[in-house]
This record gives structure tokens, C-alpha cells and sequence, in this order.
């Protein structure tokens, strides 16, 4: 029994030094706890998802919640308190065209989403200027031809109001101008994989969708002569992207800082990120 | 276990048979008690969670009419919320339109489908096509709609020359094939439930089957068949994912069969995670979420009280 006895406090004070020894040594890290929730964008879903798994494996006791609804939910949940970080398409503490900026909040970069025109396979045309989009999105341009394509009218397809990549190409590839609806050949569609498929079944149909979508039935067309590539969104001569954002109420603090500090790093940007099509931001400077 | 402990002795017996009993008698009151509790608050329960919906829903809903006046909501064809005009009209008369369009083409299939297998088909027939209805019930919406999107649009555009194809038809033949089934399944049960003695009766002057189907069969089982085309409307107006895919999601009124439009349904799924939660565009979504509420309401008061009549009838 003694012995017994023995054994078990021998085991018990083990223990004891050791954890002692661990909490002493990784103070930095292993102290952050907590619970982290994330909304918003299903753009950037994928990416948070990524970077909770990693950064959860350094931080065990911090708990990260994330769910994707659409952009504007994410600095609105924010603005409620019901998120401690709301992912949004674009720079929600400025005024975007049907949103007004939500103040208070702070923008932090996290990456970089390039977009793409889209046309279906069967259209001739290869590139459109920045005018000839115009035309097309307002309704002013209605036939191929006119563009240099063939003789058949133009079917428009576009994202539902309010959509993150809507708001994005309208401001970088339309140069601000409208998505006019027209009483034919023009649809609105719920998400980025109606998009492809609609498109990519539909002759004679122009759309735009995220660059890591294009494959398969649809093509993407030049943008005033510069093909849709990452490498050109990188040296500059590709306008159609934008920065992915995570809004917060006020500087980040405590857990909710070191998460996106984590994401920002060199490692999540150079690694998962670009794995995921992502663009670092660091590679915009 | 009682069985083997079974003892000859009368005197144990009676005392083991009177212990049983009572032991039966309070497993009965506990059991039964207890289960007119449960299933009491089953209801109970059941009943607060769709006082909570109807209530939430309305409430925000309602909260539209400080600040668009009804008349512009329920009359006006201009929906564009971004610039703060409300009007839902286009929706409600395509809502009503796409249901009386796949009615129109369900109706007559799912019905015919329902006599044959109720009335001309031999038994192994029968075996097979009831299983397969089933089946179809329980396929998702989306896989519908999804179909509709790749298989039926390219058909529609070539047969048409339409360039998108999308539009009331799109939708109303993928509602059609959606609600076929359930539409000939409980018609089938309807005619199958008309008792015999008519059909004989009906031979037994001389009629030929067609007539027996005709003037006795379906009007005998006319109310059940009325519930069936009720319950394949409610599925057809409250049904999203499939429309949405083939419809075309443009706010205007369905002028032609290929015009482009939504419904009510389509309209909210597309717009409601744009929108801010305080504004009147989301006050105006859940507007017309509970139209759809009051209207699926209304049509399930109509099959209660059609079923009301037939039993006293």
C-alpha cells in the first residue's frame, strides 16, 4: 500500500512539474483563450476556416466560430455585437454605392481576391475595353457585333444587388457605372457556382465571377488587352481585384488580434493562402 | 419470464396474479399518464414554436407599413429597394400566375397517372409505379432545379430561339414534374378508396369502363382529388431552390412565358443576405414572407374544411 501510495504522488508531482514547466514556457501563446466568431463574406469562408484550423492548433484554448452569409452581414453582425469579425468583400468603413460606411469600424486587409469577366465558350470576342463593359452592363450595347463578336444578342448575367462581387466589379471594371436590368436576356443569380453554370450553359452570355472559378465552359476575356492572370494582378497591369477585409469594432485586441495577426503573417500568406488562389497582399505593394 | 416462473400452487398463484395486476395496473396509469404528458407538451411546444414564427415574421413585417404606405407595396409593379421603392405586385400576380401554369400542366398528367394505376393497371404495374411516385416525393429541390438549369433551358432555347430560355415555362414545367407526384399519389388513394359496390352497380347497367372512370370513379373521389391538387399547390408556391435556378430573377412582371421575372419565393432567397437588418428593404422581404405564410394558411383552411365536409357527407 505504502509503496503504492508512493508511486502515485512520485507520478502526481511529475505531472505537476511539467505542466508548470509548460505554462511557463510558452506564456506568449498558450495564455490567449477565448472565443472568436467570424461572419460574413462566403468569398473569404474558405480562407477563415484555413486559418482557425491552424491557428487553433498553436492556441488550443481559443474557440473560433465561423459562417458565411453575405458580405454586408459580416460588418452588420459586427455593428451588433452578435461577431467579433466581420469578413466583407470590400472596405465597409467607407461608403460603397448602396452601403453606406459603417463607422467605428476598422478595416484589415487579409487578401486578395482578383476577379474575371466571363463569357460563355461559344463567344468570339477575346477582350473588352472598360467603355464596352459599360455598354454592356447598361443595356446600351445589346449585340455582339457591336463588339466585334458575331451577329447575336447579348444575354447579361449578374449577381443579385448587394453582392460583394458585384459591388467589386462594378467599382473596378465598370468604373462605377450601372448593372441595368433589361426586360430580356438579362438574369440575376444567387451565388458564384450559378454563375459558372449559367454562363457555362447559356450561349452568348457574359458574367463575372472570382479568377479561381474560370475553368472549364467559360472563358475569361481580356480587360482592355490584359489577360486575367495572377501574375497581373500582381504587377499591376489586371484592375479587376480587390482587397478581402476583416472588420472589426475599433483596433483589434487580445485573441481577436493575434488571429488576424496570424493571418497577415508571412506563413498563413505565403502558405495556405495562396494554396487556397488567394493573392498575399503583401504582393500588391 | 412470467411464464416460467410459473407456480400450480392456487394460493401462491392468485397472490402472484393479483401482485402482477397491480403492478400492471400502476405500469398502465404511469404509462399512460405519462405519456398524455408528453405528447401534451409535444403540442404545447410545437404550437409556441409556430406562435414564435407567425408572430417574429409579422412583427417585422408589419414594421413596413410605418414607412411604405400598403397601397404602394400591394399595387405598385416598381420594385427597385435601392432607391427605396417597394412595389411586391409583380411578384404576387407571378407567384399566382406560376402556380395556376403548373397546376394547368400538372393537374391533367398527375391525375391520369392516378386512374391508371388506381383503375387500368394490372397489379404488377401498379407494384412498380407506386414505389417509383414515392421515390420522386423524396428527391431534393435543388437536383430539380438543377436539371432544369443544364437539361431543360438549352431545350427551351432551342425550341423557342430565345437567347436565355428562362422565365414562367422554365419554372412551371420543373414545378409540374416537382408536384406530379404527390398530386397522383393521393389521388391514386382517392380513387382506390371509392367502394366497390359503385363500380358494380355502375357495370351492372351496362356502362363501359370509360364511363365507369368518368361518371362515377372520379366524381365519387372528386373532394380527395381536390385535396391532392391543394397540397401539390401549396408545394408549388412555397417551393425556391428549383424556381430560382430557372427563372431568371428579374423584378418585373411576367408579360410572356419567357419574360425573365420572380416570385415571392425567389425574390426573398436572392435578396435577403444583401440586405442590412434595420432597413425597410428587410422589413419589406419579410412582408412578403409572411403573404406567404397567410397564403399557404389559407389553403391548408381550405383542405380542412374540405375534409370536413366529405365526412359528413
Amino acid at each position: 500500500m505504502k509503496f503504492f501510495k508512493k508511486i502515485t504522488f512520485t507520478a502526481l508531482a511529475a505531472v505537476f512539474a511539467v505542466s508548470a514547466s509548460f505554462a511557463g514556457g510558452a506564456s506568449a501563446a498558450g495564455k490567449l483563450s477565448g472565443k472568436i466568431t467570424v461572419n460574413g463574406s462566403t468569398a473569404l469562408l474558405p480562407l477563415t476556416l484555413q486559418a482557425a484550423k491552424e491557428f487553433q492548433r498553436t492556441n488550443p484554448k481559443v474557440r473560433i466560430a465561423a459562417s458565411g452569409k453575405g458580405s454586408v452581414t459580416g460588418p452588420q453582425a459586427v455593428k451588433k455585437g452578435i461577431a467579433d469579425i466581420g469578413a466583407c468583400d470590400w472596405d465597409a468603413s467607407t461608403d460603397v454605392p448602396g452601403f453606406k460606411a459603417f463607422s467605428g469600424q476598422v478595416a484589415n486587409k487579409v487578401a486578395v481576391i482578383p476577379f474575371a469577366t466571363i463569357v460563355n465558350k461559344n463567344v468570339g470576342v477575346d477582350n473588352l475595353t472598360t467603355d464596352q463593359l459599360k455598354g454592356i452592363f447598361s443595356g446600351k450595347i445589346t449585340n455582339w457585333k457591336q463588339v466585334g463578336g458575331a451577329d447575336a444578342d447579348i444575354v447579361v448575367i449578374t449577381r443579385a444587388f448587394g453582392s460583394g462581387t458585384r459591388v467589386n466589379y462594378q467599382a473596378k471594371a465598370l468604373a462605377g457605372g450601372d448593372i441595368v436590368k433589361k426586360e430580356k436576356n438579362y438574369k440575376e443569380v444567387g451565388s458564384s457556382g450559378d454563375m459558372k453554370t449559367a454562363v457555362g450553359t447559356t450561349p452568348n452570355a457574359i458574367g463575372y465571377i472570382d479568377l479561381v472559378y474560370v475553368s472549364g465552359d467559360v472563358k475569361a476575356v481580356k480587360f482592355n488587352g490584359v489577360a486575367a492572370t495572377t501574375d497581373n494582378v500582381i504587377n499591376g497591369s489586371y484592375k479587376i481585384w480587390a482587397y478581402g477585409y476583416y472588420m472589426t469594432k475599433g483596433q483589434p485586441t487580445g485573441a481577436v488580434k493575434a488571429f488576424i495577426d496570424y493571418v497577415q503573417s508571412k506563413k498563413f500568406q505565403q502558405g495556405s493562402l495562396k494554396k487556397l488562389k488567394f493573392i498575399p497582399i503583401s504582393a500588391m505593394k | 419470464m412470467a411464464q416460467q416462473s410459473y407456480e400450480p400452487n392456487p394460493a401462491v398463484q392468485s397472490i402472484r396474479t393479483k401482485a402482477v395486476s397491480g403492478r400492471r395496473h400502476l405500469r398502465h396509469l404511469l404509462a399512460n399518464t405519462a405519456a398524455r404528458y408528453y405528447f401534451l407538451f409535444s403540442i404545447l411546444a410545437l404550437c409556441f414554436v409556430l406562435a414564435l414564427v407567425i408572430l417574429f415574421i409579422g412583427k417585422t413585417a408589419l414594421l413596413l407599413f410605418g414607412q411604405v404606405s400598403p397601397v404602394k407595396f400591394f399595387l405598385s409593379f416598381d420594385w427597385t429597394p435601392e432607391e427605396d421603392r417597394f412595389g411586391a405586385a409583380a411578384f404576387i400576380l407571378n407567384t399566382l400566375s406560376l402556380t395556376a401554369l403548373t397546376l394547368l400542366i400538372s393537374v391533367p398528367v398527375s391525375v391520369g397517372m392516378a386512374v391508371l394505376t388506381a383503375e387500368i393497371a394490372p397489379a404488377w404495374l401498379k407494384r412498380l409505379i407506386r414505389p417509383i411516385l414515392d421515390l420522386l416525393v423524396g428527391i431534393p429541390s435543388i437536383v430539380y432545379g438543377y436539371l432544369g438549369l443544364t437539361v431543360l433551358l438549352p431545350l427551351l432555347r432551342r425550341a423557342s430561339g430565345e437567347g436565355l430560355g428562362d422565365g414562367l415555362l422554365a419554372a412551371a414545367l420543373v414545378l409540374a414534374l416537382m408536384v406530379l407526384p404527390t398530386i397522383a399519389r393521393i389521388s391514386d388513394d382517392a380513387i382506390t378508396a371509392v367502394p366497390r359496390k359503385y363500380r358494380d352497380a355502375a357495370y351492372a347497367l351496362g356502362s363501359t369502363r370509360l364511363q365507369v372512370i368518368m361518371r362515377v370513379v372520379l366524381p365519387a373521389a372528386g373532394r380527395g382529388i381536390l385535396t391532392a391538387v391543394i397540397l401539390g399547390m401549396t408545394r408549388a408556391i412555397g417551393e425556391t431552390m428549383a424556381v430560382v435556378m430557372v427563372i431568371g430573377n428579374t423584378p418585373q412582371l411576367a408579360k410572356t412565358l419567357f419574360t425573365p421575372a420572380s416570385v415571392l419565393t425567389s425574390n426573398i432567397v436572392m435578396q435577403i443576405s444583401n440586405v442590412e437588418f434595420d432597413s425597410t428593404w428587410n422589413y419589406a422581404l419579410h412582408m412578403m414572407a409572411f403573404l406567404l405564410l397567410l397564403i399557404s394558411f389559407l389553403l391548408i383552411l381550405i383542405v380542412r374544411f374540405l375534409g370536413r365536409k366529405r365526412r359528413e357527407g
